[in-house]
């Protein structure tokens, strides 16, 4: 039994005369103290696949496991580092981590929390931010507070989503290398999602391309097998990593396309009515938001003798 | 030396705006002219446009005393201004207070709870509307067994059922305006439900919860006049009423500047308040 085990499992959206399939036939196992890179392009339902392991959202068929048990729901073994940082602007940097290891660690003394926040801190080199507010910090500093913020939760996996795509190259460099580097102390199992070829070479022992089917489905997996510490400027001249990059672009490249399913469907163009002021706090608010169209308000009647 | 064009737009062009107005004040305003009849008596004359208006410089003279003594006591219904407005203010902070105790929950109710919102929210569309002027009867009816303390205790309710509606309802809003971001953190730590309450909900909804508050805080204010009036407890809106009754119309004037100034003081108030929760 593995360690995380994803079986047949599709996930869909919407009501069920207007669906979309985002994931179909999903398999996928993962061994402790793996580092999993899967790979596919933006909005082909990468981060879904995600929160079926963080448990944010629920399989409709097949299941997925942690340690054999299914998962129903989000839990602190599972740390998920969001996109977006999500950061709560009100908490400073220590408060923030304070947040999760409070939660986590109830029975811990206070002084061991704090000094159990302080490490992770200094594991991310906020040291000086620490009692800054997520505004006064640069993207790539509050995105190290995210990852030290799951880090002290100490989860048995680390889940990220995307977690440096929001950021420029630069800081996306050192930041990839800055958590290499603390995966290679800590050995947690890490599950990375990007939608960056080189970056998922770089950080994985195992890249999964997510191919764009409709709906995506996962392709074989790819090892990498080189040693680490890798060092970002050799790479890019060693022959593997020139080969295994080019396997893995030719096929997200190559299953576009395939599999597609033809279909027609009358398209409306956007006939957005402006919004009614007066209306902001009845029913029709809380129920439905997103814009109104004018043929919505459309109906015909028509009487027949019988 | 020239002048700054900040300088004009903050303080010379409301000063001229205020002139405007007292000149077309003192233009419409009457005033009373003696004339020797023939057979000797003297006969007031009645003049102007709107003959019983006082104009801006009698205004002064006549309600100098309220003003320049702002304190003062000198008879129950003989006080000064600020006096009179103190004990107004003090009935509207105890309602407003009740306003907010009883709407904050009210607010996060409605935003959180689709069922709680199908409830409720048609009676609070009906209520909502309902003018002071109605509330105060039943206020006073529902305090009844209070005995003296009946047209208090009915004048506190009045202010906190008309007041509550904006902090409940801008609570309401901000409850459902929660980014998911912030709720999908709550989850993934596993908050319970009081901590995600205080450390997410709560403080993402501050800005609209101030937002709330500053406009309750204004129909407090407004309704505390209308309370005093029906009422006749001591306070600005009472002393309005009383001078009304005794046809000095010059202390109307000055009590409605008052409870202008006022107003807009509480508001500028809040809106320091409300922009020190908006900027996080």
């Amino acid at each position: 039994m593995s360690f995380i085990e994803i079986k047949d499992a599709a996930k869909g959206f919407g009501s069920p005369n207007n669906r979309t399939e985002v994931l179909k036939d999903i398999n996928l196992t993962v061994e402790e103290g793996e580092f999993v890179v899967i790979v596919g392009y933006s909005g082909s339902g990468k981060s879904t696949l995600i929160n079926l392991i963080s448990g944010l959202v629920q399989p409709d068929t097949g299941s997925a496991t942690i340690e054999g048990k299914v998962i129903t729901g989000p839990g602190p073994d599972r740390g998920l580092v969001f996109q977006n940082y999500s950061l709560l602007p009100w908490l400073t940097v220590t408060e923030n981590i304070a947040l999760a290891v409070d939660e986590v660690f109830k029975d811990w003394s206070k002084d061991k929390r704090a000094a159990h926040v302080a490490k992770y801190i200094a594991m991310v080199k906020l040291t000086p931010a620490a009692n800054k507010l997520p505004k006064e910090l640069s993207g790539g500093m509050r995105q190290r507070v995210s990852v030290a913020r799951t880090l002290a939760m100490e989860p048995k996996v680390l889940l990220m989503d995307e977690p440096l795509s929001a950021l420029d190259a630069l800081t996306r460099a050192q930041l990839q290398d800055e958590i290499a580097d603390i995966w290679i102390k800590n050995k947690t199992t890490v599950i990375w999602i990007t939608n960056d070829p080189d970056e998922a070479i770089l950080v994985a022992d195992r890249v999964i391309p997510l191919l764009p089917t409709s709906p995506a489905t996962l392709g074989e997996s790819i090892s990498v097998n080189i040693p680490r510490p890798r060092d970002r400027k050799l790479i890019n001249h060693e022959p593997e990593f020139k080969r295994l990059r080019a396997h893995l672009i030719t096929t997200l490249l190559d299953s576009k396309g395939k599999n597609k399913v033809k279909s027609s469907r009358k398209l409306s163009l956007p006939d957005i009515l402006p919004e009614d002021l007066n209306n902001l706090h009845n029913m029709e608010f809380i129920n439905r938001r997103g814009p109104k169209r004018r043929t919505d308000n459309q109906r015909e009647e028509v009487e027949v003798l019988a | 030396m020239k002048l700054s064009k900040d300088f004009l737009t903050t303080y010379i062009l409301p000063l001229l705006g205020i002139f405007a107005v007292l000149l077309i004040w003192t233009a419409l305003s009457g005033g009373i002219r003696e004339e020797k009849t023939a057979s000797g008596f003297n006969k007031k004359i009645k003049t102007g446009l709107i003959q019983d208006l006082p104009s801006p410089y009698q205004t002064w003279v006549k309600t100098k005393k309220y003003i320049v003594e702002p304190f003062a006591k000198r008879e129950e219904l003989d006080q000064g201004i600020l006096r009179f407005t103190w004990y107004s203010l003090i009935v509207v902070a105890k309602g407003y207070f009740i306003a907010l105790l009883v709407g904050t929950p009210i607010g996060f109710m409605l935003g959180l709870s689709k069922v709680f919102t199908r409830m409720f929210d048609p009676i609070i569309q009906i209520l909502r509307p309902v003018s002071p002027l109605a509330w105060m009867p039943l206020g006073v009816v529902l305090f009844m067994g209070a005995g003296k303390n009946a047209n208090d205790l009915g004048a506190l309710f009045t202010i906190a059922v008309c007041s509550m509606w904006p902090t409940v309802l801008n609570t309401a809003v901000g409850v459902r305006a929660v980014p998911q971001d912030y709720l999908n953190v709550a989850k993934v730590l596993k908050l319970s439900k009081w901590k995600t309450l205080w450390k997410v909900l709560v403080p993402a909804t501050l800005p609209y919860m101030f937002t709330g508050y500053r406009l309750s805080l204004g129909i407090a204010w407004l309704v505390i006049v209308a309370v005093e009036m029906l009422t006749g407890r001591i306070g600005i809106g009472n002393f309005l009423w009383n001078e009304y009754n005794n046809g000095l119309y010059t202390s109307i004037i000055l009590s409605i500047l008052t409870i202008g100034f006022v107003g807009w003081a509480l508001d500028r108030l809040m809106s320091l308040l409300e922009s020190r929760f908006k900027s996080i």
